[in-house]
């Protein structure tokens, strides 16, 4: 997935033949990320904490419930990409971009979650049930970056070692 | 002519908070996932706080290097409000009362 072109409006990508489905089938696995991970605090502080809590998941599940619906608009819109000789055009809004960027990390964190959350360094054993999480890991990263490439946020060279 | 005159009533404002909501003190802190990518954490932190590149950078480079970064000192309001945003990136975030 590379940038064609961009303008203050869209984006236009190019996405291979292999490409688009890899893409339709890793956003399918949203939400991944469980609904109770996300704590307002640590220590539980505030004469409200459970109340606030709560809150706090109910406008997660809502923002959720909007994102579940993109991804559903996206997959069932055969509008969305474009067919070329080369694979497909994909349009997104800058709008878009933030959503689906949030989608797909909600799938690369709910698939190191379910793969008991290994150091970036660790190998662990691929078994037959964990295959999609390994892949979607992967997959998600690739179009991270592709992403945020095309936002202009790439790799320091001083993070080199980190 | 009335013989007697007839004050106002004295409107009393409604606090729109409690002190404890209303004053600074909350610490929203972002902690170390290291299945983050940098330049995703990056981008968030300037989404959210509107940062330019360098001040996102400093910060997201203290996550990944210290484990965690204070990003705001502010009111339990404001603190519910950036966890909430952070969270919806998939960052670890939380709020903290200020020892």
């Amino acid at each position: 997935m590379k940038l064609l072109r961009a303008n203050k409006d869209h984006c236009i990508f190019q996405l291979g033949q292999r490409e688009k489905p890899l893409l339709l089938e890793t956003i399918k696995l949203y939400p991944l990320v469980p609904a109770a991970h996300h704590r307002l605090s640590k220590a539980g502080h505030g004469p409200n904490a459970e109340d606030n809590q709560r809150l706090l998941e109910a406008a997660l599940a809502e923002q959720r419930e909007e994102n579940h619906k993109q991804v559903l608009a996206m997959l069932n819109d055969a509008q969305r990409f474009r067919e070329t000789n080369s694979g497909f055009e994909l349009t997104l809004t800058p709008a878009q971009i933030e959503w689906l960027l949030q989608v797909l990390n909600d799938v690369r964190v709910g698939s190191w979650l379910a793969l008991g959350e290994p150091e970036p360094d660790e190998e662990p054993e691929v078994t037959e049930p964990d295959v999609k999480y390994h892949i979607a890991l992967q997959v998600c990263g690739m179009f991270q970056s592709a992403l945020l490439a095309a936002l202009g946020v790439k790799e320091s060279p001083e993070w080199a070692g980190d | 002519m009335a013989d007697t005159e007839v004050l106002p009533d004295i409107e009393r404002k409604e606090k729109t908070g409690s002190k404890f909501e209303l004053e600074p003190g909350w610490l929203v802190i972002c902690w170390n996932d290291p299945i983050n990518l940098m330049t995703y954490v990056t981008h968030v932190f300037q989404t959210v706080f509107g940062w330019n590149r360098q001040r996102a950078e400093v910060h997201m480079l203290e996550v990944h290097r210290q484990g965690k970064s204070v990003l705001a000192r502010t009111t339990m309001e404001k603190a519910e409000h950036f966890v909430h945003e952070l969270q919806k990136y998939t960052l670890h975030a939380t709020m903290e009362r200020e020892s």
